[in-house]
């Protein structure tokens, strides 16, 4: 167990963004794990069964428990960048390092990442941290694909925008201008 | 939007994502898990789901609620070759009457409001719908302003 709680708990995280939710969802995980004890025990793959499960846990609690909140979190929720708070210096890739001296990288990442609103956080994490192809998520989420690549697409903007990030891109059209 | 953008700031969020190291789990995790499964197994086995019952025990179980099944059929099928059985159906029937008067009282009722559907006429109908479903979007507003004044994030 504490070779893949940590795994399991992430998953959990960063899909709740509740650390009590995410201990419930955890535990729940290895105890349905402990009753199939027999079939994971030596398993090549107990982690990723693991972490499917916490995938799939994570997002039935989402459903069972937030959906009345969201209705009423996300109603009137335009740009999530305007919150009000300020953009996080970092992500420069040239000027990383000097930024990094006094904030944690991946923490600052992190914070980014559970700042966004569950509509684009959930999609963006089942795509780029569980590998889930377009479709898988739409499935998951009952969605439709449409709507699975326009979250997808905002939530990287709006983490582009949080986290600064520069693309090569950008800055030759800078450039070229 | 310029689909080489797109790819470079697919392959940008994601490596910042995959950079993300694993998250820590609370150290009294593993032994929360630890006590619920010793506390599960203290439950005796009768107490637990079915499907953790013992194979014996989920076999005779089995046998047993099988058994009880066959001896209801049998019963019932005993009962009706027999005059009892008419007797107590009509037994069963008098102590539903009461259903009946129930459905008087709703068959009335459903007449007064169609009738005072024909006397209003739609216009103040439609008008009482307009103003119940402006009240109900006004409820909803409110709603959702209360709540996102309660937690709104400081």
């Amino acid at each position: 167990m504490r070779n893949y709680q940590n795994m399991v708990f992430s998953t959990a995280m960063r899909l709740l963004t509740n650390q009590s939710e995410a201990e419930d969802v955890t535990q729940e995980v290895f105890l349905r794990a402990y009753e199939r004890f027999g079939e994971l025990q030596g398993s090549p793959t107990v982690g990723g069964w693991l972490k499917t499960v916490a995938t799939n846990l994570s997002l039935n609690h989402l459903s069972r428990y937030r959906s009345r909140w969201t209705f009423f979190s996300e109603i009137f929720t335009g740009d999530p960048d305007a919150d009000g708070e300020p953009e996080m210096e970092f992500a420069d890739e040239s000027n990383a390092g000097e930024e990094l001296e006094a904030r944690d990288r991946h923490a600052v990442v992190e914070q980014a990442l559970q700042k966004l609103p569950t509509a684009q956080r959930v999609p963006l994490v089942l795509y780029h941290l569980e590998g889930l192809r377009y479709e898988e998520i739409a499935g998951k989420l009952g969605v439709s694909l449409g709507k699975v690549k326009t979250d997808i697409s905002r939530g990287r903007e709006a983490l582009r925008k949080k986290l600064r990030l520069t693309l090569e891109l950008e800055n030759n059209l800078t450039g070229n201008a | 939007m310029n689909p080489d953008y797109n790819k470079q700031l697919e392959a940008a969020i994601s490596r910042e994502l995959k950079a993300l190291p694993e998250l820590t789990a609370p150290a009294v995790l593993a032994n929360r898990v630890m006590a619920t499964l010793e506390q599960r197994a203290r439950v005796p086995w009768y107490r637990r789901s079915w499907q953790t019952w013992p194979v014996a025990m989920q076999a005779a179980s089995l046998v047993v609620l099988l058994a009880l099944f066959g001896g209801l059929c049998l019963g019932g099928w005993q009962l009706s070759q027999t005059g009892t059985a008419t007797l107590a159906l009509h037994r069963v029937g008098e102590w539903f009457s009461g259903l009946s008067m129930i459905g008087n009282t709703f068959n009335v009722l459903v007449s007064a409001a169609v009738l005072v559907v024909k006397k209003l006429g739609t216009g103040v109908i439609a008008t009482c719908l307009v103003a119940a479903g402006i009240g109900y979007a006004m409820c909803v507003g409110l709603g959702t302003v209360y709540f996102r004044l309660a937690f709104a994030k400081r």
